[in-house]
């Protein structure tokens, strides 16, 4: 029987971490490895049950396991580089979470960049959700970081936010970076009859702003006044209902450029539509545009806001709204949003 | 030999030595204009490349704006009767920055890797994150497929034209890339057809044809100009000669040039987008009250 000692001493390099979230069999998921190394640090409080779970039920897994990354000081330093794998098994789900916005430190070298890569291998019939805190780069940074999901057979449910700001606002930052690239992929790997698996692009969101050559116009002029921009990205059956709500609610923006000539009698609103209405009062006051499109079996939501609150309303406003995300992973899943 | 130390002589015959040497180099620059007259190689190369380049060419990009329309109904003028000219300017520039960013690697690898285009055309549509520019992008390049099809592959099929007569390494090259455009073209009548984007075929059509892969990838980003710049003139926002003056402006020449450059060596898997708010603008063209376009 192997044994492995408590105080043993950590093989991972600086900055890597991982973590395998298992199924005991039959229903009863748990965290096998929680490993990091300075300047990552993973905290795991205990997992709880979700809302939706009871006994008669066995096809929701009865708990759900939350992990907040973090990293010593807040934020990225200069030159720091951060590699952290994720597995999840099948039959279970996980919370990523941040505390805080993910904060990059100037860097006296422009080519010095901070680097951030993650891997998330998700088996059929798991579910991630990953609505972190926006990364916040401060002026004179450089900061690098990708994002790798891996699906098996194009299965798994996936629910993951990347977004930027322009920097600290108050000091008068505005998208004063060197530079700034953020790669969301979404691989699956099919075997096929001949028993060679196959890797296959499913997604990819590349984000590059740079200073450089012929876009030759300042990155604050390229961003047409907004100062935060996001995405996300939905798929799965898990998030079904969700990716089906925020396409409904794109298709019921209201036209632009369509004038209300007074003619039609406005009919009673439900409270739907009464909630409908407000909300997007709310995105009209807070100078809030987005789109949402149906790609690949993805369902894709771009956002763009004069204001970081603005951006985090319109999320979770949302994703309050239609529920099913506080009813499969409870209220922490959203605990960036509040 | 005494004539040689006499000084006059010798600058006589300085003189005349100069006056041949003069004539000598007249005459070889006449027989230089003389070999440059047109070889049936270039020929072929500059129609095909006149193919490409004639806004005739049936693949309905009169249809598309490229997110300009939605742009406009994003910025109206203040006062209403303002010009909007400078804001048309802007997305231009935009606009082609993103497309260099995004679908200009993917022309350069249609054109340099024939044999992978179904791999080109599943990454780019990965990378195709809104169905407005989705939708462009697959119906300009079904119908470049379509004009292949039933216009420029009779004339292709039969490799022994001039034009690749000559190194038996081009005349293979050749051939691989039109073996690789006809299944590709054939595929498309399979249960699970491609999706047929305009990138990565323009790249393969242009190599097929033989046109530089310099040329092409300039022609790619020209004929988007071009496209933006026809679209502003239907939308009220330039007149014709203005557009016309926009098109063959130097600074849209250099520009072009220095995002032909600047793209040259960039991976398929580094292109991404530079200008985020364009994915919004595009893909919120659905929602305008009034279209003409249809991007």
């Amino acid at each position: 029987m192997s044994y492995t000692s408590p105080f043993e001493k950590s093989t991972t390099k600086p900055g890597h971490g991982s973590i395998v979230l298992g199924l005991l069999p039959p229903n009863t998921p748990v965290l096998s490895t929680v490993s990091y190394q300075y300047p990552l640090k993973l905290v795991a409080p205990d997992p709880l049950p979700p809302p939706d779970h009871s006994e008669d039920n066995p096809s929701t897994p009865s708990l759900v396991h939350t992990v907040f990354l973090l990293t010593y000081g807040g934020g990225i330093v200069a030159g720091d580089s951060i590699n952290l794998d994720i597995r999840l098994q099948s039959k279970t789900r996980l919370v990523l979470l941040t505390q805080g916005s993910t904060k990059i430190f100037k860097t006296t070298d422009p080519t010095v960049v901070s680097k951030q890569y993650m891997t998330v291998g998700l088996a059929p019939d798991s579910a991630l959700v990953y609505l972190p805190d926006p990364v916040q780069p401060f002026a004179q940074t450089a900061f690098s970081q990708s994002q790798i999901y891996t699906l098996e057979n194009e299965e798994g449910s996936l629910c993951a936010c990347d977004w930027v700001t322009s920097g600290r606002s108050a000091r008068g930052e505005n998208w004063d970076i060197h530079e700034y690239k953020s790669r969301n992929e979404v691989w699956t790997v099919n075997t096929g009859v001949d028993g060679k698996s196959r890797r296959r692009l499913l997604l990819r969101d590349n984000l590059i702003l740079d200073q450089s050559g012929q876009t030759s116009m300042q990155l604050s002029d390229r961003m047409d006044g907004y100062s935060v921009f996001g995405t996300l990205i939905l798929r799965g059956p898990v998030f079904k209902s969700l990716s089906q709500h925020f396409l409904d609610e794109f298709e019921a923006l209201p036209r632009i450029g369509g004038r209300n000539w007074g003619d039609t009698q406005l009919p009673e609103l439900t409270p739907k539509e009464q909630r409908r209405a407000q909300r997007q009062q709310r995105e009209k006051a807070d100078v809030l545009i987005w789109s949402a499109a149906n790609v690949r079996g993805f369902v894709l939501v771009k956002f763009a806001s004069r204001e970081v609150e603005g951006a985090r309303n319109f999320l979770r406003d949302l994703i309050k709204e239609e529920g099913s995300i506080l009813k499969s992973f409870g209220e922490r899943a959203v605990l960036c949003l509040k | 030999m005494s004539a040689n130390g006499d000084p006059q002589s010798l600058e006589d015959e300085i003189a005349d030595l100069e006056r041949r040497l003069h004539d000598a180099k007249a005459r070889l620059r006449l027989s230089e204009t003389v070999v440059a007259t047109p070889t049936p190689a270039n020929d072929a190369a500059l129609h095909a490349l006149f193919l490409l380049s004639d806004s005739a060419l049936p693949l309905g990009s009169f249809a598309f704006s490229s997110g300009l329309e939605s742009y406009l109904a994003h910025h109206k003028p203040s006062p209403p009767s303002a010009s909007q000219v400078p804001s048309f300017h802007t997305f231009l520039h935009l606009s082609l920055a993103t497309l260099a960013s995004t679908a200009l690697p993917y022309v350069l690898a249609g054109y340099r890797y024939p044999a992978d285009i179904d791999t080109l055309d599943n990454d780019f549509d990965a990378s195709t994150p809104c169905t407005v520019a989705r939708r462009a992008s697959v119906a300009q390049g079904r119908a470049l497929l379509t004009v292949w099809d039933r216009s420029f592959k009779a004339q292709h099929t039969t490799p022994a034209t001039p034009a690749n007569v000559g190194s038996g390494q081009d005349l293979s090259k050749g051939v691989a890339a039109i073996d690789a455009l006809a299944s590709f073209s054939a595929s498309l009548r399979t249960a699970s057809p491609p999706n047929a984007h305009l990138a990565p075929l323009w790249g393969l059509v242009a190599n097929v044809l033989s046109v530089p892969l310099h040329d092409s990838a300039y022609l790619f980003l020209f004929s988007h100009a071009r496209t933006v710049i026809s679209a502003a003139v239907r939308a009220s926002v330039l007149g014709p000669y203005q557009a016309q003056a926009v098109l063959a402006s130097t600074e849209l020449q250099s520009r072009i040039r220095g995002l032909v450059e600047e793209g040259w060596d960039r991976k398929i898997e580094d292109a991404g987008q530079s200008v985020p708010v364009m994915d919004l603008w595009v893909g919120r063209h659905e929602k305008l009250y009034s279209r003409i376009f249809n991007s």
